[in-house]
């Protein structure tokens, strides 16, 4: 195993950035490889890690002792007075919930970075700024310092406003700007409950070196540890020595709360004459569901899908949504289990409204690309039913299902892209008949939408049915959502069928029919670059839909330890 | 008068001796007195080509006053009353001092570096009254006493309606004239208000035990009269609403380096002032956390959404420094510790940003004659290492990491959910929801920088502008440190955790 191996993932991207930014502007050709390159040792890097990753591990999602490749070295840190102080590091960490969303970025931004092949116009800023947005998803999904999170969760939006708002459509400003505000507001919402987070949490570990029960790291035992804790707790150490913490895993132990905290599940205030911690975690559940999106937040999603060039809308469906879902395991739920447990039916009713709401969207585009996008708003909407449910199965169906639809949702905006290379029309009626003139790109996206509507032997089928055993169970097990929501969002499965089917009659099948004469000659079938991106993503949506237990094996084990974790919240 | 009647005791002669030992702890402020009367005499002395000349002695001037700051760093300790009761010589107003004259150098560089660099050094005219603001805002930081306060404000105020008319347009005498009837009737009201509470209290030193004691025995309605008037004035000095109305005129006639000293200087100044003048007010007497917290929210507020519309950058980073009045603010009415260093390195960090957005701003002015935002069309394409710059500061005033403007709001706001949690009081948690939903419509507006920049494109050929050398060094020592300090705030924080705020 390589020592530091998350930071390499993380910051090989940034150096190949560094890279293009140094290179003269005159190597044009050079830039894509130097990305390529880049990217391509990343996803190595990242498979390695998955490979190295021990799945028997076992423990409660808020004990760092489960956390694995774990990188951990001081940032920076501040003396407050008689507030003692705080602490920031430098803190990268995987476990089964962040693992396979790690590696389906490094598998996404290679391919992304074999479809911006295309791109002719400004190459070098292009692929700097490709890059970069790499280097922040990436992090993102593993960084447990909530700063570091932060950093990179708001970093990435700089790069994709750019990549949206210059090598994007005809109305790119507007959807980049559209892009931007939405999100930022998400993370201002974030933020604020960062703030509060923060001023709440300490660290254990470093309050007991502060205050000279121990000499260094190595000595923190849990014992130690909840001698410590106990000793806050009953004001026995004194504020100056409290090491105040962004640790996001600390966060997500309430002994970590400080006694007279105001986030704290024992002491908690009250903000407007609601609980502060309800409010908390609300502010934290809008905004990753801005970014998720679910709805009434989606709107910004078709916009920046239709406008972005297909590398980025590749990145943006396939990775950038999965952030929502993420942070939401990660920070809202983690944090607040029984906030989350109170408002799990506002969760599953915004789950299953996103659903049909996608879905019914869906069915009245004229847009393919719009289409597809509604579609990740319909799919994102399983997410979150699958989260509100709170049992193993539907939080395990809810990473499924963002680890799936990242694979299937990148093969569609890949395969709308190279329709779009070909005619640059998108809209559904102008083409007909399309299988006898292009068979094999057919025959793809006709696997791609059967994925995506969640067929048998695809990888969406296991994800949506394991979010159905889990929101069935829900009400025996914890009782955190109601039968019909499952049974309605069967609904959503019926009209995913209906658009993409009646989407395949009109577009592919009957006799060969375009809008335009000259896109008879346009229109080619696949060539040797459009199949290098899409028969691996065909490989892996099948291997993952046949053989689940490949991803299953490596996540279940702290899938448990996190519903054990909302379930004791309960109790 | 206040100064004759408390120390009458002592008698003139210990009086006289007091006042002669303080004056070598008034170093700095003698260094600018007898820059400015040395660029005078040069002025007198010499006919021709005196720009050189008056550049290199205002620039010897500030930078050894800058020096003579940082030999001065340690000696304070935790403070020390000068001149009678006057003013009080503390670190913090040291380290604002420096500050000051950090950003005098950036101006007098700003000044070398416009393109009609003549206007600044063709006499002495011009320099004087700069170095007559820097001095006021100097003694600005160190009042304690409610007539020093109202000379320092003063001499501030006639230097900056001298230096906007200086310049002569038509767009100048306009501004000129709105900046002194607002600021005439913004300090008449100031200082009718202070009459109120000398009445009030008997003396017009604001920190002494008989100021607290005297407004303590005092109706609250007619000393909350007296306190908003007065409170008014160092208002209209920090340039937030609702005294704010001057700004966006003032800035867009005003030569880019004046700007950007006008948008700092005095804003940070007016900020010490109230730090000052806020602790000596007992919350349980007036509650001026609701009207101060008002204030923040309505300035950051107004100056964002009225910045939304603006077609001039100068314009626009005026609506913009309103906004960051309200910021600073909130270091004010989280009316602790913590929120003095957190304003204090907030106001740092803009005094930065500030510098850094003028200073970029004046080298496109300088290539396209204005400050339009049209004009930067396709700058960004053309001077990519000044476009990407210029974004980096866009990025920092908006608040987003990895620059220091994310640090700075992140802890203002942590300071203020702190006193929040501590004090309960509803209005503290507005302006924390309000400033930080603010940021989203402020994103809006600094983003058109970069979006006209680089997004939109132009029409007509050109001869290719290209970028100077000078000017990117330059850029760069001004952003470099934004960055640095989102990576490392500690260092600076650290630095204001050793200054102590209390009067």
């Amino acid at each position: 195993m390589i020592e530091n191996l998350l930071t390499y993932i993380i910051f090989t991207p940034l150096l190949g950035a560094l890279v293009v930014l140094f290179l003269p502007q005159s190597k044009t050709s050079s830039f894509k490889w130097v990305a390529l390159g880049a990217l391509g040792v990343t996803l190595v890097l990242s498979v390695l890690a998955v490979t190295s990753f021990d799945a028997s591990v076992e423990g409660l999602t808020n004990s760092e002792d489960q956390l694995q490749l774990v990188d951990k070295a001081k940032w920076f840190s501040v003396e407050l007075g008689s507030l003692g102080k705080f602490s920031v590091d430098y803190f990268v960490g995987v476990d089964g919930l962040n693992l396979s969303l790690l590696l389906l970025a490094a598998i996404v931004l290679f391919i992304g970075a074999i479809s911006s092949f295309g791109i002719k116009q400004k190459q070098k800023g292009y692929f700097g700024l490709y890059l970069l947005l790499s280097t922040s998803v990436l992090g993102c999904f593993v960084a447990l310092d909530f700063f570091l999170f932060y950093l990179f969760f708001e970093f990435m939006l700089l790069p994709m406003y750019f990549l949206i708002g210059i090598w994007g459509g005809p109305r790119r400003e507007y959807a980049a700007i559209k892009f931007f505000l939405y999100t930022l507001v998400g993370s201002i919402l974030i933020l604020i409950v960062m703030i509060g987070l923060y001023n709440s949490v300490y660290d254990p570990v470093k309050t007991g070196m502060e205050a000279g029960v121990i000499e260094n790291v190595s000595e923190a035992s849990p014992e130690v540890i909840s001698n410590i804790q106990f000793a806050v707790q009953s004001g026995q150490i004194e504020s100056e020595n409290i090491v105040k913490s962004f640790n996001m895993i600390s966060m997500a132990d309430d002994a970590n709360y400080l006694p007279d905290s105001f986030l704290g599940k024992n002491s908690y205030g009250e903000i407007f004459g609601q609980s502060a911690r309800w409010m908390a975690f609300l502010a934290l559940l809008i905004g990753f569901a801005i970014k998720l999106p679910a709805f009434p937040f989606h709107t910004w999603l078709p916009d920046a899908h239709v406008e972005a060039p297909t590398a980025v809308s590749v990145v943006l469906a396939g990775i950038l949504l999965k952030i929502g879902g993420y942070g939401i395991i990660r920070t809202a739920f983690s944090f607040f289990p029984d906030s989350a447990f109170h408002y799990a039916w506002l969760i599953g009713f915004f789950g299953l409204f996103s659903i049909l709401y996608g879905a019914m969207n869906a069915l009245a585009q004229k847009d393919l690309k719009r289409l597809i996008a509604y579609s990740s708003v319909s799919h994102m909407g399983f997410v979150l039913l699958g989260l509100a449910a709170m049992t193993v199965e539907g939080v395990t169906g809810a990473i499924y299902q963002m680890f799936s639809h990242g694979l299937i949702s990148s093969m569609l905006f890949l395969l709308v892209g190279v329709l779009y290379d070909r005619t640059h029309d998108r809209g559904i009626e102008n083409y007909g008949g399309l299988a006898s003139k292009m068979p094999k790109f057919t025959i793809l996206i006709t696997i791609a939408f059967f994925a995506s509507l969640g067929l048998p032997g695809f990888s969406g089928f296991i994800a949506e049915l394991m979010v159905f055993i889990g929101a069935f169970k829900s009400s025996t097990v914890i009782g955190a959502i109601p039968y019909w929501m499952p049974v309605v969002a069967t609904l959503g499965l019926v009209l995913g069928a209906g658009y993409y089917l009646w989407t395949l009659q009109r577009m592919f099948f009957g006799k060969f029919w375009v809008k335009d004469k000259a896109w008879r000659e346009t229109l080619v079938d696949l060539n040797a670059r459009e199949y290098v991106m899409l028969i691996p993503l065909v490989i892996l949506i099948i291997w993952f839909g046949i053989y689940p237990a490949t991803l299953l094996d490596l996540i279940n084990n702290s899938v448990e330890g996190f519903t054990q974790l909302l379930i004791l919240s309960v109790e | 008068m206040m100064l004759l009647q408390s120390n009458m005791a002592l008698g003139l002669k210990e009086q006289i001796q007091g006042i002669s030992a303080d004056i070598a702890w008034l170093a700095p402020e003698i260094t600018l007195v007898i820059t400015a009367v040395l660029l005078l005499i040069y002025d007198l002395i010499f006919k021709e080509n005196k720009s050189v000349g008056l550049a290199a002695i205002a620039f010897v001037g500030m930078a050894f006053t800058l020096a003579l700051l940082f030999s001065g760093w340690g000696n304070v300790g935790d403070g020390r009353t000068l001149m009678g009761g006057m003013i009080r010589l503390d670190g913090a107003a040291v380290y604002l001092k420096a500050l000051f004259s950090i950003g005098g150098l950036i101006g007098l560089v700003m000044m070398l570096r416009s393109k009609k660099k003549e206007q600044f050094f063709k006499s002495s005219e011009m320099l004087l009254l700069f170095f007559g603001l820097v001095l006021g805002t100097f003694l600005m930081t160190m009042s304690i006493n409610f007539l020093m306060v109202y000379v320092a404000i003063e001499l501030v105020s006639i230097c900056s309606y001298v230096l906007t008319g200086l310049f002569k347009s038509k767009r100048n005498s306009e501004a000129a004239m709105k900046y002194l009837l607002f600021g005439a009737v913004a300090s008449a009201v100031m200082i009718y208000g202070m009459s109120w509470l000398y009445g009030f209290t008997g003396t017009l030193d604001f920190t002494s035990i008989a100021f607290a004691e005297g407004i303590s025995r005092v109706a609250v309605f007619p000393l909350s009269l007296a306190l908003i008037m007065t409170i008014g004035g160092f208002v209209f000095k920090l340039g937030a609403f609702p005294f704010h109305i001057w700004s966006p005129d003032v800035y867009e006639a005003s030569p880019t380096p004046i700007v950007a000293i006008f948008s700092s200087l005095p804003k940070l100044a007016a900020l010490a002032i109230l730090f000052r003048f806020v602790a000596s007010l007992d919350l349980a007497l007036v509650d001026w956390q609701l009207w101060l917290g008002i204030i923040a929210i309505a300035s950051m507020t107004v100056g964002n959404f009225s910045a939304l519309w603006q077609k001039d950058v100068k314009r626009m980073l005026a609506y913009s420094s309103i906004a960051h009045a309200g910021f600073l603010l909130v270091g004010v009415l989280a009316f602790s510790e913590s929120g003095a260093t957190s304003a204090l390195f907030y106001g740092s960090i803009y005094l930065l940003m500030n510098f850094g957005a003028f200073f970029l701003i004046q080298v496109f002015e300088n290539k396209e004659g204005q400050t339009s935002f049209n004009s930067l069309r396709g700058m960004g394409t053309k001077l990519p290492y000044l476009g990407v710059l210029l974004l980096i500061v866009m990025i920092s005033l908006t608040g987003l990491p990895p620059m220091a403007g994310f640090n700075a709001k992140l802890y203002i706001f942590s300071s203020l959910w702190e006193s929040w949690q501590i004090m309960g009081s509803n209005i503290l948690i507005w302006v924390f929801i309000f400033g930080l939903l603010n940021t989203a419509v402020s994103l809006f507006f600094y983003l058109k920088i970069p979006y006209y920049m680089f997004f939109k494109g132009r029409e007509e050929v050109e001869i290719p502008v290209s970028g100077n050398l000078t000017d990117k060094i330059l850029g760069t020592i001004l952003v470099l440190p934004l960055l640095l300090l989102f990576f490392k705030s500690d260092w600076l924080l650290n630095v204001l955790n050793s200054i102590n705020f209390a009067p």
